[in-house]
C-alpha cells in the first residue's frame, strides 16, 4: 500500500513507461506542480524544509542518532522558529500539527490495526524521528501512537463473494464437458447394439470386445476430464470400480449364482442392459451442475454469515436441497436414455422398475461422495463407498457360503429378497442404505465452514 | 572439536533467492572451524525449485521444511485427527492461544518497557505456544488439527470473547478462515521431525541455535531453548514485525495477507507482534544489524541488555587499490549515484537538487549507476526526467552535447546504451561525492561501497544511514532537493573537506563493516553464549560463570560413549557454595535420551 507520495510518483511512472519519454516527463512536472497545489492547500508546502532547515540539520548529524531517541524529554529546538514566513503561515493557520500529518496519511491511519503499522508506514514514506520531533514527539512510535489514537477505524464492509468473471465460451465449454461421458457411452452402446446382428454369425468376433473396450476407455477419460478437480483416493476408486462393475453385470452372477452356477467353463459374458451405463455416464452431467451450484451457493452463504453457527444452519438445508434436486434430476435422465435409446434396432425392452431404482440409489451414493471428496473430506467418502462395496459382496458370497449344508440359513435373507422383487435388490438396499447415511453425514460435514475453505467445485 | 551451530533461517539462506543468504553465506566460510546445520523453512515453491547456493564444506547438513502448499493441497478440511481426550486439549491449548492473540494491543504495551517481565497476555501466548508444540511431539497431526472445524470453533469464541478489539470482533467466517489457515502455516514448524525424535539428532545435538529473523523459523529455537536448554541467537537485519506491516500488501510472506480485511490483519499482526516478543523474550543474545533494527526491536520489547548491534559486514578487497589511491584522482568531480533504481530511492529528488546545484556550480555532472534489478519502468521515468530538466550541452560550437546526467551500469529495458562497467568497484572510480537520496533504506550497501572507496558521501536520513556514516558524511532529510543540492555544492567546492572526509569514511568503514568483523563478532557471540551454558538443564546451572567452561563441554563429544572422563572444573569453582556441575557427558546423554521432554 503506498497512497502517498513518491512511491506513488514512481508507480505512476512505471505505468507509463512505454510513452515518449518527452510527454512522460511534461506529464509529470504537471503531476508534481498538482501535487505541490495539493500539499499547499492540505498545509503542506513542497519546500516544507527551506535551506535553512537543511543546514541546521546537516550541523547536527552526530546528534541524530542518540539525541531523540533516547532523550527522554521531546526535542525542543526544531526548526520551526528558523523557519521560512511560508511556514509560520501554516503554522498560525493551525496549532495542532498532527492533525495535518493525520488528513495527509488518512487511508493508511484508518486501514492500520496497530500503531506499530502506522509507523512502519510513515517510516518507509521518509519520516524519520527527526520529523516526528517537529509534532512534538519524541520518535515516530509515540507519533505513530497518537496517529492511531486519533485516526477513525471505520468498519469495512463485509467481503463481497470471491466471484471470477470467466468468459462466455469458456464457461459454456465447461458446463458442456460433463455431457462428454454420456456422449461417448452413447456412441458406444449405439456401434454395439448397431453391430450386434452381424456378430450373431457363428464363429469368433473380437468387435465387441473391442468396441466396448475402446468404448470404455473413452468414457472413462472423459470421465476424468469432467471431474478433473476432483482427487480421489486409492480406497474410492476400487470400491468405485466394484460397485460400477456390479451395477453392470452384478445382476446376471447373483441370478447365475442362485441358480446354482457358475458352469465351468463360465460361458460367454451377457452383455448388460445399456440403460445402466448410459443413465449412470448421463446422471454425471446433473451431478457435476449440482455441485458447482452446490458450491457457489455455499460460497455466497460463506461471505455474509457472521458466525459458524449461522453459516452451518443455511448451508445444512442447502445440501439436502441439492440432494433433492439431483435426485430428481434423475427421472429426467431416465426419460432420456430410454428415448435415446428406443430409436436403435436392438435394443429390445426398458430396464425393470427396481432396475432403475438401484442405477439411481448407485447415482446419488456417488453424488454425494463427490461432494465430500472434492472438499477434501475423503475418509468419509470412502466409508461409503466402502460400505456399499462390502454389502454386495456379503450378499454374493452368503449366497455361495448357503451351498455349504450346515450354512444353509446364511443365504436365506438374500434368497427371500431376491424372490420378492428380483436380483436388483441388493444393489438397492446396498447403494441406497450407504447414501442415507452419507446424506446424514454430508449435512452436518458440509455444514462446517472448514469444508468451504476454498469454495471447492469439480 | 568444533562448536555445531543450528542455523534456523525462513525464506534465507540455503536458496538462491533467498534474503540475507549472501550474508549467511559469509558467515559460514568466515566461521569455518565450526560446523553448522542448517534449519530452512521456504516461503514458496518458487523459492524452492530455485536452487540452492553451493553449501561450504562445514555444513554438516541441511533440513528443508515449506512454509508454502502446493495448490489444491492444505486448502482442503481436514478431518479431527485426535480422540476425544486429546481433542480437549488440542482445543484448550489452540482457545488459549487464540485468546491471547485476540486481545487488545493494549494489552502488550502494559508490559512493554519493563524489560525481562511479561504481561500476563504474553505468558498465556508462550504457554499455549509450547503446548501445542507438546501435542504435536506427542500425538502429531497438529496440522490437520489446526485447519479442521475445532480450530476455527475456538478463533470464533476468541474473537466474540468480550475484551476482544472492535475490529477483531467483526471477524466474518471468511476472515476467520482465512486467519487459521495462515495460523496454520506459521505453526507447521512445531510439528516438524527437528527436534530429535525418531533416532535422528536434530536440534537436539546442536550447541547453539542460530536464528535469523523472528517469524517462524525463530519457533523450533524456541523450543530448542525450553525443552533442551539450548542457548538461543537471534539476528535480524530486518525487523520480522516491521516488513509484516510493510509487506501486507504485497510480498507473500508467510503470515502477511494480500487484500485481507482488517480483522485478518488485526488477528494475524497480534499474533506475528506475540511471537517476537516471545522471541525477544527467550533469545539469550539478540543482534540487530543496525540502531534502525534495534529500535525497533526495543520498541518490541527487546531488553536492552541482551541487545548486541552487529553490522554486517562487506568484503573491502575489492574497493582497496580504490580506496588506497584515493589522493591521486585525476578529472573533474562528479555526483555520483549508485543503487538499484527504484523508487524508493527517490532518484528524482536528487535529479531535482541537481537543477540547485548547477546553479552554485556551474557545469556540475551527475552519474547514475544503476544495479542489477533495477525497476525499468522508474529507470525511463528516471531518463525522461533528466532529460527534461537539463538540455544536453556542448564545450563549443562545434563540439558535441551530452546531457549532465550520465545513466550507467546494468539498466534494464530495451533501447538502453549505458555504458557496462567491468567491475562493481569502476562504480566508484573518480572524484566527487557520492550521493543517496532513497526515501525507504535498510543497511545502505552503495553508501558502505563508497565509503570502502574513500569518497565522500552526502546521504539522506532514512534507515540505518546516519549509524553508517557517522561524522564522515553529510546528511540531509529526505525529500529535501534544496538541503541535498546546498550539501552537494558545497562539497562539490571544496576539494579538500571531501578528502578529509573520504579518508575519515574509509577508516570509519574498514573499522566496522568488513566480513571479517561480523565474522569475528559472531565467533566471540558464540563461544560466550556456550560458556553460559552448562551443559544441562537450568536447574543444574553452575552458580559461577564459567565453572564448567566452554571447552568442557566441547570436549564431551569426543569422550562420550568411551567412558566419561570427569569433567574438568577449575579449582575456584569446587567447593563453596558452586553448585557441583553435572557430567556432562551423562547429561547429553540425557537430553539425547529425554528426546523432546
Amino acid at each position: 500500500m503506498r497512497p502517498h507520495g513518491e512511491p506513488e510518483r514512481g508507480a505512476a511512472g512505471l505505468a507509463a513507461s512505454s510513452a515518449d519519454a518527452r510527454q512522460q516527463s511534461a506529464a509529470y512536472e504537471r503531476r508534481r506542480s498538482e501535487e505541490g497545489r495539493l500539499r499547499r492547500t492540505s498545509g503542506w508546502e513542497e519546500g516544507a524544509e527551506p535551506p535553512v532547515e537543511g543546514v541546521e540539520l546537516l550541523a547536527d548529524v552526530g546528534v541524530s542518532a542518540s539525541g531523540p531517541r533516547d532523550g527522554g524529554e521531546p526535542r525542543r529546538r526544531t526548526p520551526i522558529t528558523a523557519a521560512s514566513p511560508a511556514r509560520q503561515a501554516s503554522d498560525t493557520r493551525s496549532a495542532d500539527p498532527v492533525r495535518r500529518l493525520l488528513e495527509r496519511h488518512r487511508a493508511l491511519c484508518e486501514r492500520a490495526v496497530d500503531p506499530l503499522e502506522i509507523a512502519a508506514g510513515l517510516e518507509a514514506l521518509g519520516l524519520t524521528d527527526r520529523t516526528a520531533a517537529r509534532f512534538r514527539h519524541r520518535d515516530v512510535f509515540s507519533l505513530a501512537e497518537e496517529l492511531f489514537a486519533r485516526a477513525a477505524h471505520p468498519d469495512e464492509p463485509p467481503a463481497a463473494a470471491p466471484g471470477t468473471r470467466v468468459p462466455r465460451v469458456r464457461a459454456l465449454a465447461e458446463a458442456a464437458v460433463p455431457l462428454l461421458p454420456a456422449l461417448f457411452c452413447l456412441l458406444t452402446v449405439a456401434a454395439l447394439l448397431l453391430t450386434a446382428d452381424a456378430r450373431r454369425l457363428p464363429g469368433p468376433h473380437p468387435a465387441g470386445a473391442v468396441i466396448a473396450g475402446a468404448g470404455a476407455v473413452a468414457v472413462l477419460v472423459a470421465l476424468r476430464i469432467a471431474l478433473r478437480r476432483v482427487a480421489p483416493s486409492k480406497g474410492a476408486l476400487l470400491a468405485c470400480g466394484w460397485l460400477l462393475t456390479y451395477a453392470l453385470f452384478g445382476d446376471q452372477a447373483l441370478e447365475e449364482v442362485l441358480g446354482g452356477g457358475p458352469d465351468l467353463p463360465p460361458g460367454p459374458l451377457a452383455a448388460p442392459d445399456p440403460s445402466v451405463p448410459l443413465g449412470l455416464a448421463l446422471a454425471v452431467a446433473p451431478a457435476v451442475w449440482c455441485a458447482r451450484w452446490f458450491a457457489r451457493a455455499a460460497r455466497r452463504r460463506l461471505a455474509d454469515s457472521r458466525n459458524l453457527g449461522e453459516l452451518a444452519s443455511r448451508v445444512r438445508p442447502l445440501v439436502l436441497l441439492v440432494v433433492a434436486v439431483f435426485a430428481g434430476s434423475l427421472f429426467v435422465v431416465e426419460a432420456v436414455t430410454v428415448l435415446s435409446l428406443l430409436p436403435l434396432p436392438g435394443y429390445a425392452h426398458p430396464p425393470g422398475e427396481w432396475a432403475q431404482a438401484a442405477a439411481a440409489a448407485l447415482a446419488v451414493l456417488l453424488f454425494l461422495v463427490l461432494l465430500l471428496a472434492v472438499r477434501g473430506l475423503h475418509s468419509a467418502a470412502v466409508a461409503g463407498l466402502g460400505a456399499a462395496a462390502a454389502v454386495e459382496l456379503l450378499c454374493l458370497g452368503a449366497v455361495l457360503a448357503a451351498r455349504v449344508p450346515s450354512l444353509a440359513p446364511v443365504g436365506r435373507p438374500v434368497e427371500v429378497a431376491v424372490a420378492a422383487v428380483g436380483p436388483p435388490v441388493v444393489p438397492l438396499l446396498a447403494c441406497g442404505g450407504a447414501a442415507l447415511v452419507l446424506l446424514v453425514h454430508a449435512a452436518r460435514a458440509l455444514a462446517r465452514a472448514s469444508a468451504h475453505r476454498c469454495g471447492a467445485a469439480p | 572439536m568444533p562448536v555445531r551451530v543450528a542455523l534456523l533461517t525462513e525464506g534465507g539462506y540455503p536458496y538462491v533467492q533467498g534474503e540475507v543468504a549472501g550474508w549467511c553465506d559469509r558467515l559460514l566460510r568466515g566461521l569455518h572451524s565450526h560446523e553448522f546445520e542448517v534449519y530452512a523453512l521456504s516461503r514458496s515453491r518458487r523459492q524452492e525449485q530455485a536452487g540452492r547456493v553451493p553449501l561450504p564444506g562445514n555444513v554438516v547438513g541441511v533440513r528443508e521444511a515449506g512454509l508454502w502448499d502446493a495448490s489444491g493441497r492444505g486448502t482442503e478440511a481436514a478431518a479431527m485427527p485426535y480422540g476425544r481426550r486429546v481433542r480437549r486439549w488440542f482445543r484448550a491449548e489452540f482457545g488459549a492461544l487464540a485468546d491471547a492473540v485476540c486481545r487488545p494491543v493494549v494489552e502488550l504495551r502494559e508490559g512493554a518497557g519493563q524489560s525481562g517481565r511479561a504481561a500476563p497476555v504474553e505468558d498465556r501466548f508462550s504457554r499455549a505456544l509450547h503446548g501445542l508444540a507438546a501435542l504435536a511431539a506427542e500425538h502429531g497431526g497438529l496440522s490437520a488439527a489446526l485447519r479442521s472445524e475445532d480450530a476455527l470453533h475456538a478463533l470464533e469464541s476468541a474473537c466474540r470473547r468480550a475484551g476482544a478489539p472492535r475490529v477483531v470482533q467483526s471477524a466474518q467466517v471468511p476472515d476467520l478462515l482465512a486467519v487459521a489457515a495462515r495460523l496454520e502455516r506459521a505453526l507447521r514448524p512445531l510439528s516438524l521431525d527437528w527436534y530429535g525424535a525418531c533416532g535422528t539428532a536434530g536440534l537436539a545435538a546442536a550447541d547453539l541455535v542460530h536464528a535469523v529473523g523472528a517469524g517462524p523459523a525463530v519457533l523450533p529455537g524456541l523450543l530448542a531453548k525450553r525443552n533442551l536448554g539450548t542457548p538461543l541467537l537471534l539476528t535480524e537485519y530486518g525487523v520480522r514485525l516491521r516488513e509484516h506491516f510493510l509487506h501486507g500488501a504485497g510480498d507473500p510472506g508467510v503470515l502477511a495477507v494480500a487484500g485481507a480485511r482488517a480483522p485478518v490483519r488485526a488477528v494475524l499482526a497480534a499474533f506475528q507482534q506475540l511471537l517476537v516478543r516471545e522471541a525477544y523474550r527467550t533469545a539469550d543474545l539478540i543482534t540487530p544489524g543496525n540502531a534502525h533494527t534495534r529500535r525497533w526491536q526495543e520498541r518490541c520489547g527487546a531488553p536492552a541488555e541482551r541487545l548486541r548491534t552487529v553490522h554486517p559486514g562487506m568484503d573491502a578487497s575489492p574497493y582497496a587499490e580504490l580506496g588506497e589511491a584515493a589522493d591521486v584522482r585525476p578529472g573533474q568531480a562528479v555526483l555520483t549515484w549508485v543503487g538499484r533504481l527504484a523508487p524508493a530511492k527517490d532518484v528524482v529528488t536528487l535529479l531535482h537538487a541537481l537543477v540547485r546545484v548547477r546553479e552554485r556550480v556551474p557545469g556540475a555532472r551527475l552519474r547514475i549507476v544503476a544495479d542489477h534489478g533495477s525497476d525499468a519502468g522508474y529507470a525511463a521515468h528516471c531518463r525522461a526526467v533528466a532529460a527534461g530538466l537539463f538540455p544536453d550541452e556542448a564545450p563549443g560550437a562545434s563540439g558535441e552535447g551530452r546531457n549532465p546526467v550520465s545513466f550507467e551500469g546494468a539498466l534494464p529495458g530495451p533501447g538502453c546504451r549505458a555504458a557496462r562497467l567491468a567491475s562493481r568497484a569502476d562504480a566508484f572510480a573518480g572524484e566527487g561525492p557520492v550521493v543517496l537520496s532513497s526515501v525507504v533504506e535498510g543497511f545502505p550497501v552503495p553508501l558502505v561501497e563508497a565509503m570502502f572507496c574513500a569518497r565522500a558521501t552526502v546521504a539522506t536520513d532514512v534507515g540505518a544511514v546516519c549509524e553508517v556514516v557517522g561524522g564522515t558524511g553529510l546528511v540531509v532529510p529526505p525529500r529535501n532537493p534544496a538541503a541535498l543540492a546546498d550539501a552537494c555544492a558545497s562539497l562539490l567546492l571544496d576539494p579538500q573537506r571531501r578528502a578529509r572526509l573520504g579518508a575519515a569514511a574509509r577508516a570509519r568503514a574498514l573499522e566496522l563493516f568488513t566480513v571479517e568483523q561480523n565474522v569475528e563478532a559472531f565467533r566471540g557471540i558464540y563461544l560466550e553464549l556456550i560458556s553460559r551454558r552448562s551443559g544441562g538443564p537450568p536447574r543444574a546451572r553452575a552458580a559461577r560463570p564459567f565453572a564448567v567452561t566452554a571447552e568442557t563441554h566441547l570436549c564431551a563429544y569426543g569422550e562420550e560413549g568411551q567412558g566419561n572422563a570427569p569433567p574438568q572444573v577449575p579449582t575456584w569453582a569446587r567447593g563453596g557454595r558452586a553448585a557441583s556441575p553435572v557430567p556432562v557427558g551423562t547429561v547429553r546423554a540425557a537430553r539425547r535420551g529425554g528426546g523432546r521432554g
